[in-house]
């Protein structure tokens, strides 16, 4: 792939999460691989994303899914080899899609063997690459960030006698970044990946590099500057690839990623996300509205990530306690959906397979300002299994087919990794992509056709956007610019059909064209714009003036 | 529908916008800027705070105010487009107001919060008087949660208020009300109250709106209206009451939309409090009524004064509304010494009920047999006011409860008059 | 000569004889309206008594003051007084109709002027009636605003205005009536003018500290003494 063509690639970009794990399996061992991945890349090019992130392949215990990085060199073998993995690379960059990779900068596996060594004794060399102490008592303004398992950020290694600071799960000790060695040899991975040609990195866990005494050990300036490093040091030698920011912080704080266009060219925009699920329950866009009327400005070459689901759960770190009980109630009231201060439920479960809501949210992904990334599944509305601990009710095997296994493999269904959704309203048998292609109608022709025309604009992607404030509440409106181009978005966030009248004096003269049918609406004149929305219903406008 | 004539195009055009909600809270104006900003400010802390879930709006129905009233109120919206810092809300706050009429009319005020309500489908409103001072926070909670949580369609307040004040109201028009309709209902002419959407709708359809005219003392009916309609009625206690200044001079307006209404109504709802005995108790939360006893000096010579003169004056007015023998015994506590004066109660609700009954059959014109009550009423509170001068909250209590059984005890004696013919 | 006062005699006892036969059907045909007329007068009586016991006529008089001024007079009811008006003027009516029917010139011109007379008779008794109820109305709705106000002297004010209100009736009554109609005039406007002079110098030399004290009553809101609590009714 030529990245040097457009070095802005990613604001333009429609990205898919997946794991390999969880997409096909094509060697009948219950588990997903590289080789079963590549096989299904025809299916993503034709959902039209351009950017698959895959989330950890590394060899690793799976504790934590793969977020415990045993060795950075090198890939599971349950999905494969390297080799299989570079064929992964080829048959996407044919395909024009681009590859990211996780990179697990903050902390590894307790199995990898740096850590083994540095535990092994107090004078190995590796000793410092990570954060020891004597007692368990510094860094005590730290928040834990695990609550539902951890009760503490240090933990106890019997073999060297000592504490070693750990932010996520105690067998996930921290890097030691202050250590310069631990520095060089994290550039040295990314390179390595580089160099193989993947086109970028979502690197988890940034904000908790670097602690300090007397601070909340998150943020700190000399985790920025260690960042800034990299990211020169990978303008320098790989223009044109992406660092994307795991950061679960507020928007004011999130700004330091960005640097001055020499940090992070992408981050994701946690809170905006609970805000989206609670404005569509409250039928209020006052949430959404706040929150972006809060974020602040970032560098022209920088994006914003947005979501609607991911992996982890629907995280309610960055709401206030109300809306955190408001959001438990509402959408998860069943005190077993709720993990670590969040919901740990897929996007149709939560919104009730209604195929309206779906289709609004995802609406409104597609359109407010940043890069969407679609979760594995939610594209034909899978559901979850909350039964399986942790988070893994998300991570279910890819609902291919009606038939065998769901199409994810042809192994024993009890030697999948995960067993395959089968309840009646989400079930493979209902919710399966071969019976979506035959349905004209289907969530996956749908979201086809909002990518599609999410695509044929660069105003999505690169645009400004100004919202409008109808007294009507229940609507969120707005208008997205580049250049001579501008877009209005219309949502009815009410389960009842709304009207509205949108002040767009300044657009006098101009037609509103719908964007799905491409038909006219009348002409703005001085009066107040009136639309109708049916419940749940969006509008996308091209404006022009004829 | 025919009641959204009655609403201007561009409040339509506000209630649109507004949509569905589950609680409304009224608030009927006329140039009230001096109270009203703190008061609607408490208001939207007591949404925030009891019912920081619910969709919630504040509609102001102004009688033509010209001090920046409406103003005052729609400032305290929360939203998106004026984001206010120092408040938290988790929905948008809608502030709306409406000019009904360019003189005020708390008839039509209450019209147009009904039908508000109506179009909006509120599950649960209250109304606020304007001049509530004292309103807390939990006064929002108080009157809607019962409406809100329980079911109830009627939310009548009761008060911490001293003993002398409201005395219209313990003397006549609560023994009245609970002696005739059976309920025990303390504040059944109600500043602040709250009701439920489905007593709104049907109170909105049923009553006879005479489009303005005459309107005064709209809540009294409201509340009878409650007691008629097989409505679930409850009272909550709120906490101080707002001593408003009243003359001399406003006891005839308050008597015409108080007393004038309540005789109005007997009329109308004759077939439903003819057939009443005694009384029941409504359900009471937060406590009881509270009573201060702070000493309160209170010319008594002018009410002797007044009540002496009116008797004397009126007798040829008395003569046509009170049989011989009632006038023939206010003529003689007119002529008792101060010390000994003494109005007693089976005189007091004789006079009210043979008043009640002159005014169904309008022996005279029926707002001169109002206006003859006042100097009745005044030698009224000055036997109150003397009994209970020392009296404990108990003893003023106990009191009032002899007199509601008093009312109760000659109901048949109306009843008589009510029916025969002349 | 015998002959000539026989003759004479007879002419004119053929005279009368004539005359008489001329006018007998027409004293008959009078006599005949005349006990119609009282039949029909006495049905009308009978007929209207009902009507106003059912409306109440009495009470409606009562506030007029009518009722009050019959009783003193040692005078029926005022149902009953209109009804035996209401028979006599039918009753009158048809009796004069017969005397109309006798060709009597003179009287005939009588009897019309008669029946143009009744409208304005009926109109002055109607204004005279509801003037009455409208003083009595305007005169207790002074009393009690005045009792209220706590202004001395009520019944003073009330009689006043009843007065004035009376005075004003009765001139138009009068005009209507067709007596002394400039005279009645006159004289009402010079009696109101010299109550209203009257009441303006009394206000405003000889009643100065009460239109203080009225119209501080009316506009500010002050205590009548320093150390008094208001006691709020509801």
């Amino acid at each position: 792939m030529d990245s040097n063509k457009d070095a802005l690639w990613y604001k333009d970009a429609i990205i898919y999460q997946v794991h390999v794990r969880t997409f096909h399996d094509s060697n009948a061992d219950g588990i997903g691989d590289f080789l079963g991945l590549e096989e299904r890349l025809d299916y993503l090019q034709e959902l039209g994303v351009t950017a698959i992130w895959l989330m950890p392949f590394f060899p690793s215990p799976l504790r934590d899914d793969g977020y415990d990085i045993a060795d950075y060199d090198s890939v599971h073998p349950s999905y494969g080899t390297l080799k299989d993995f570079c064929k992964v690379l080829d048959s996407a960059h044919r395909r024009g899609i681009r590859v990211i990779i996780e990179m697990v900068l903050n902390h590894t596996s307790d199995q990898h063997p740096w850590f083994q060594e540095a535990r092994s004794s107090h004078d190995n060399p590796r000793r410092d690459w990570y954060v020891w102490s004597d007692t368990d008592t510094r860094y005590k303004d730290t928040r834990i960030i695990f609550l539902d398992t951890e009760k503490s950020n240090w933990a106890w290694d019997p073999t060297s006698k000592s504490f070693y600071w750990h932010r996520f799960f105690s067998h996930q000790p921290d890097l030691n970044y202050d250590n310069p060695a631990v520095r060089e040899k994290m550039w040295s991975v990314m390179k390595y990946w580089l160099e193989m040609g993947v086109d970028g990195f979502r690197l988890d866990a940034v904000p908790y590099l670097v602690e300090r005494e007397g601070t909340n050990c998150e943020n700190l300036p000399e985790t920025h500057d260690i960042l800034k490093e990299l990211r020169r040091r990978l303008d320098e030698h790989f223009p044109g690839r992406m660092l994307l920011a795991e950061a679960n912080q507020w928007p004011a704080d999130l700004r330091p990623y960005f640097g001055n266009g020499d940090e992070f060219h992408m981050a994701f925009h946690f809170p905006l996300m609970p805000r989206m699920f609670m404005g569509l329950k409250l039928e209020d866009r006052k949430p959404i509205t706040e929150i972006l009327q809060q974020t602040p400005e970032i560098p022209p070459s920088c994006q914003w990530s947005l979501f609607l689901r991911n992996h982890d759960e629907l995280t309610l770190e960055m709401v206030t306690d109300m809306e955190r009980d408001y959001m438990y109630d509402t959408y998860a009231q069943n005190k077993t959906m709720r993990l670590n201060l969040g919901i740990r439920r897929r996007l149709a479960p939560l919104l009730n397979n209604d195929r309206r809501r779906i289709e609004l949210m995802n609406a409104m992904l597609m359109s407010l300002p940043g890069t969407p990334i679609i979760y594995y599944g939610d594209e034909i509305g899978m559901g979850d299994n909350i039964s399986l601990g942790d988070r893994n009710g998300v991570r279910t095997p890819m609902q291919w087919s009606g038939g065998w296994n769901a199409g994810f493999s042809t192994a024993d269904p009890e030697r999948l990794y995960a067993p395959i959704i089968h309840d009646p309203v989400y079930g493979y048998a209902a919710v399966n992509v071969v019976s979506q292609r035959e349905s004209e109608h289907s969530l996956f022709h749908w979201m086809r056709r909002i990518i599609a025309v999410r695509k044929s604009s660069a105003v999505f992607g690169r645009g400004s956007i100004e919202f409008l404030y109808p007294a009507n509440h229940r609507i969120l409106a707005y208008l997205r610019r580049l250049g001579n181009e501008t877009v209005l978005m219309v949502n009815n966030l009410s389960s009842a059909a709304q009207a509205v009248e949108l002040d767009l004096r300044r657009y006098k003269g101009n037609v509103l064209i719908e964007m799905f049918g491409n038909n006219l609406f009348p002409r703005v004149g001085d009066q107040p714009y009136l639309l109708t929305l049916g419940p749940y219903q969006s509008y996308w406008f091209r404006l022009r003036r004829v | 529908m025919e009641d959204g004539n009655f609403l201007t195009d561009e409040f339509l055009r506000q209630l649109i916008n507004v949509g569905e909600v589950d609680i409304l809270v009224g608030l009927p104006t006329h140039n009230n800027a001096k109270t009203v900003g703190s008061i609607v400010h408490t208001i939207r802390t007591g949404i925030l705070s009891g019912f920081p879930r619910e969709r919630a709006v504040i509609i102001n129905a102004d009688g033509g105010s010209r001090d920046g009233t409406p103003e005052l109120i729609t400032g305290v919206s929360i939203d998106d487009v004026r984001p206010a810092p120092s408040v938290y809300a988790l929905r948008t706050l809608h502030a709306i107001s409406t000019k009904y009429a360019s003189t005020p009319n708390s008839g039509v005020a209450l019209r147009t919060i009904l039908t508000a309500a109506e179009l909006l489908r509120a599950k649960a409103c209250i109304v606020i008087s304007p001049e509530s001072e004292t309103i807390a926070p939990e006064w929002i909670s108080n009157l809607l949660r019962p409406v809100y949580y329980d079911s109830f369609d009627l939310v009548s307040p009761t008060y911490r208020r001293h003993k002398f004040d409201g005395l219209l109201m313990t003397n006549l028009i609560y023994p009245m009300v609970r002696a005739l309709y059976g309920i025990r209902v303390r504040e059944a002419y109600m500043s602040e109250f709250g009701f439920s959407g489905r007593l709104g709708c049907q109170f909105l359809s049923q009553n006879r709106w005479n489009d303005g005219i005459g309107e005064d003392g709209i809540e009294l009916r409201l509340t009878l209206a409650a007691l008629t309609g097989g409505f679930r009625i409850c009272q909550s206690f709120l906490g101080e009451k707002d001593h408003v200044e009243r003359r001399a001079t406003d006891l005839v307006p308050t008597l015409r939309q108080s007393v004038g209404v309540l005789f109005s109504a007997l009329d109308s709802d004759f077939n439903a409090w003819s057939k009443v005995s005694g009384s029941q108790e409504v359900p009471t939360t937060g406590g009881d009524v509270e009573l201060l006893l702070d000493p309160l000096r209170v010319n008594k010579k002018r009410l002797r004064d007044m009540f002496v003169n009116g008797v004397s004056e009126l007798n040829s007015v008395f003569q046509a509304i009170l049989s011989p023998s009632t006038l023939t015994d206010l003529n003689r506590i007119a002529g008792l010494e101060e010390e000994e004066f003494r109005y007693p109660a089976a005189l007091w609700v004789r006079t009210i009920y043979e008043f009640a009954a002159a005014y169904q059959k309008s022996v005279i014109n029926r707002d001169h047999i109002i206006q003859a009550l006042a100097p009745l009423f005044r030698g009224r509170v000055l036997t109150f006011v003397v009994e209970n001068r020392n009296g404990s909250a108990l003893d003023v209590a106990n009191d009032i409860e002899g007199l509601c059984l008093e009312f109760e005890r000659l109901k048949p004696y109306l009843l008589e008059m009510w029916k025969s013919k002349e | 000569m015998r002959e000539m006062i026989l003759s004479e005699l007879t002419q004119a006892m053929q005279d009368l004889a004539r005359g008489f036969a001329h006018y007998l059907p027409r004293l008959i045909v009078m006599l005949i309206l005349a006990f119609v007329g009282w039949l029909i007068a006495y049905m009308v009586k009978i007929v209207l008594r009902s009507i106003l016991r059912l409306i109440r006529f009495d009470r409606l008089s009562e506030n007029a003051g009518a009722s009050q001024l019959l009783t003193k007079a040692a005078l029926p009811s005022a149902t009953e007084m209109l009804s035996r008006f209401i028979f006599w003027v039918t009753w009158v009516g048809f009796i004069l109709l017969g005397v109309g029917v006798l060709g009597i010139l003179g009287l005939q011109q009588q009897v019309e002027r008669f029946f143009l007379f009744l409208p304005h008779l009926f109109a002055a008794v109607l204004l005279l009636f509801f003037g009455m109820l409208t003083a009595g109305f305007f005169a207790r709705a002074a009393l009690l605003a005045a009792v209220n106000a706590n202004v001395p002297s009520p019944g003073l004010l009330s009689l006043a205005v009843r007065s004035i209100i009376m005075v004003f009736v009765l001139s138009v009554v009068f005009e209507e009536l067709g007596l002394a109609q400039q005279t009645m005039l006159v004289a009402f406007g010079i009696a109101f003018g010299a109550l209203m002079l009257g009441l303006a110098i009394a206000f405003g030399i000889g009643g100065r500290d009460l239109a203080q004290r009225f119209l501080e009553e009316k506009f500010v809101r002050t205590k009548k003494e320093q150390d008094e609590d208001e006691l709020s009714p509801l």
